[in-house]
């Protein structure tokens, strides 16, 4: 049962890391477009992600629940000693959904739009640069487990492991990789003849994540991050690392044909790879502080707990992700499968 | 202040009003749904402007909620890690089933909005009822999680040790049953009575009136028939909690000595130091009745309880005569509804339509008071005599600044979404037929 709980735990990260972060992607194009191709992208969102968005956020709150049921200590390092980022990012979550939901449900369409449409866009960067950073403190080796915080200063225990150069390297990354699936996906749900603006922004974006990646390569390794000599010696991580860099090229040739199931396929796999690669690197040990490295198998709930999640995950995943799979093909493939019909 | 007030005013903060998103998000689908279906039936387009208007209400009330919610998941452990890293994995099992109900609820909803003319008409509608019954089901559950922390079950406490956990037992504690049941009452009432209070506003202004008066009946038809059932519903927890916890019943009656025959005090001043009471009603052996349905029965007073195993008693017992206080007015008024729907004349009168509007915020405020009797009557516990919420907060220090960051962002929502729903009720009323 506990790998059936670890599978869901992955499987929802992968699926939050996904349709999450291609909807908060989507409110970063919007952030670094022109005016007029605001609008344009502003009314794309909605279309595609009106229906599911509320759907792709509930994945985090799987991911925490399974933390806290079957791996309580692990949870309990993250809420202790990343505090404050997770309050940030909880902020960002926040503004953000109720934004969109301001954007688009208000009754009346006046100056106010303004308001929340910087709201939408700003959190939609703050966001995910912060789950990042959360993920590289988690990962670079600089939290202090303690019994006792009064003999350390509050900037030792509570600031310094996330708000440093490398934890705020990963949070660009991952931004850049939601920017990346968001314009992957917004090529195909584009109206005609504006598909070149995310044709020219996925370009862009997957620029700004090799980039970024190896500036994060580069910087950790100069300075002896341990997340990063993990990665290194890990052969599997550098060979999906690899395999994920060499599907640009078919993604691109997709993207140029206009092939755009295809294309999303191999965005998808891409950041499933990276996101594979960076598990991969430690695994099993996903927290790593000062002193220990934390191995997600050593810590985990009784077995009666895990079995009874088990089960109930099993149950709830037969009655969700049918219904999720026919909401997404009832609003978006159905119209991208009619519309490549047509076109082609 | 000190950072167990600091987290224990986050919390409450940040439950008051998530409370209030969650109840109207849970009971607004099925007004919704009624309208829908006497649209279906009667194509009075009138009913189809009324079902958009109040979806998009339901939009906002259950996104607002489904954050604040997603908040108070991190909230949980932010704030209470030590009660967490024990309680997480006993609790998880409604939690976990929870998160289903709840993401049964998105997927239905996205169906809902967005499949007005996409989908067939049956189909589409039940997506509406689907939403109503997993928002619901959500709201049990997830009371499950507390009424574990009033009555703890499904595991041996040995030597400070959570052993043998059985996360089924957890979840079928014996608080649950009595306690869910009086939440969903409840939020039927206050949900009911706040919708039905906005629209009669409406009526008495004389805008749009026809619209407005069949919205009204929709509203307090639930919430009539709930108010009258959550009597019998608080008798029944009153008498599982005399049993469970006594310390509580006392502090909610502020019931300070052991005695048979107890008097039920209404109203009344509590002086907390000297254990008195003035300027009470004292109702002789009700007490006794109503906790164990025997006028002579002996009732625990809070003198039988060490000092720091009491909650704050005045803040319990008031907010108590305030629930059970408005509980009984919106008796009468559910029973007045019914009482006009014979006499239609009554409905002419602006005095009617007055009383509604008057009564919109009292459920929700009995609701409130409610919550606050069952956490602040916990106290000092946050697993009833097993773990204090002072052992369970974050050691992280500065917590107040977070409080004021939180009032400061709710605050900022809370009036967002009330100007929201007033520009939603402007242009419903510009809809002419």
């Amino acid at each position: 049962m506990l790998y059936v709980v670890l599978f869901f735990l992955l499987f929802s990260l992968f699926l939050y890391v996904v349709l999450g972060g291609a909807d908060y992607g989507a409110g970063i194009i919007e952030l670094f477009s022109s005016k007029e191709n605001q609008k344009i992208t502003k009314k794309t969102i909605y279309r595609v992600m009106g229906p599911v968005w509320e759907a792709n956020h509930i994945w985090i709150i799987i991911v925490i629940v399974i933390l806290w049921i079957a791996f309580p200590n692990y949870y309990h390092v993250m809420v202790v000693y990343l505090h404050i980022p997770l309050t940030i990012m909880l902020l960002g979550v926040t503004l953000r959904g109720v934004a969109f939901v301001f954007r688009h449900y208000d009754a009346v369409i006046d100056n106010s739009q303004r308001l929340y449409d910087a709201m939408f866009k700003f959190s939609s960067l703050v966001t995910p640069i912060f789950l990042g950073m959360i993920y590289g403190a988690l990962s670079s080796g600089k939290i202090i487990v303690t019994d006792d915080v009064s003999t350390l200063s509050f900037y030792e225990v509570f600031i310094m492991p996330w708000c440093n150069m490398f934890s705020l390297l990963i949070g660009l990354f991952f931004a850049s990789l939601c920017a990346f699936l968001s314009s992957v996906l917004l090529i195909g749900e584009s109206d005609e003849g504006v598909e070149n603006i995310y044709i020219r922004k996925s370009a862009i974006a997957a620029i700004v994540v090799f980039v970024i990646g190896l500036i994060t390569f580069i910087y950790g390794y100069s300075f002896d991050y341990v997340f990063v000599q993990g990665f290194m010696k890990s052969r599997y991580a550098i060979g999906i690392l690899f395999v994920s860099s060499i599907l640009i090229l078919p993604l691109w040739r997709a993207i140029r044909k206009g092939h755009k199931v295809q294309s999303r396929v191999y965005a998808v796999a891409q950041v499933f790879l990276i996101l594979c690669a960076a598990i991969l690197a430690h695994f099993p040990n996903i927290i790593i502080t000062t002193t220990t490295r934390m191995s997600i198998l050593d810590t985990i709930a009784p077995d009666s707990v895990i079995t009874a999640l088990g089960i109930s995950l099993i149950i709830g995943g037969t009655v969700i992700l049918p219904g999720l799979f026919h909401l997404l093909v009832s609003f978006k493939m159905i119209k991208i499968l009619n519309r490549n019909n047509t076109s082609l | 202040m000190e950072n167990l007030d600091a987290a224990r005013f986050q919390m409450a903060f940040t439950l008051i009003f998530h409370i209030i998103f969650a109840c109207i998000g849970m009971v607004m689908p099925f007004f919704m749904v009624v309208s829908h279906y006497k649209w279906l039936k009667t194509k009075d387009p009138m009913y189809l402007t009324l079902t958009k208007s109040w979806q998009k209400g339901v939009a906002i009330f259950f996104v607002t909620g489904a954050v604040s919610g997603t908040a108070l998941s991190f909230e949980l452990g932010l704030l209470w890690p030590g009660f967490m890293k024990h309680a997480g994995p006993i609790i998880g099992m409604p939690f976990s089933l929870e998160g289903a109900a709840f993401f049964v609820e998105a997927i239905a909803l996205g169906f809902y909005l967005y499949g007005w003319n996409k989908l067939p008409e049956r189909f589409h509608w039940i997506t509406g009822i689907i939403v109503g019954i997993s928002g619901v089901s959500s709201g049990i559950l997830v009371v499950a999680a507390n009424g574990w922390m009033n009555a703890p079950s499904g595991f041996d406490y040995i030597d400070g040790q959570f052993l043998n956990v059985d996360p089924v037992a957890a979840m079928l504690n014996p608080a649950w049953g009595t306690q869910a049941l009086h939440m969903v009452l409840a939020a039927f009432t206050a949900t009911g009575f706040a919708v039905a209070g906005i629209h009669a506003y409406q009526v008495l202004k004389g805008r749009n009136i026809v619209l407005h008066k069949k919205a009204f009946h929709i509203a307090i038809t639930f919430a009539a028939i709930a108010a009258i059932l959550q009597p019998i519903s608080g008798d029944l927890s009153a008498k599982d909690i005399a049993v469970r916890q006594p310390v509580k019943l006392a502090a909610m009656e502020a019931h300070y000595h052991t005695e048979k025959g107890a008097p039920l005090y209404i109203g009344g001043i509590v002086d907390a130091d000297k254990g008195t009471v003035t300027n009470k009603i004292a109702l002789p052996g009700m007490l006794s009745f109503l906790a164990f349905g025997d006028f002579d029965a002996e009732v625990k007073g809070l003198n039988d309880f060490p000092l720091d195993e009491r909650p704050n008693v005045p803040i319990v017992h008031y907010a108590f005569q305030i629930m059970v206080g408005i509980g009984s007015i919106l008796v009468l008024a559910g029973v007045l509804y019914f009482i006009s729907r014979k006499r239609k004349k009554w409905a002419d009168k602006k005095g009617y339509w007055l009383v509604f509007t008057l009564l919109a915020p009292f459920g929700f405020i009995a609701l409130e008071a409610g919550w606050i009797v069952t956490e602040v009557g916990r106290q000092p516990w946050i697993i009833h005599k097993i773990m204090r919420t002072a052992d369970a907060v974050t050691p992280m220090p500065g917590i107040v600044f977070s409080f004021y960051m939180y009032v400061a962002v709710y605050t900022l929502l809370a009036v967002a979404v009330t100007w929201l729903m007033i520009r939603q009720i402007k242009v419903l009323n510009q809809t002419t037929y």
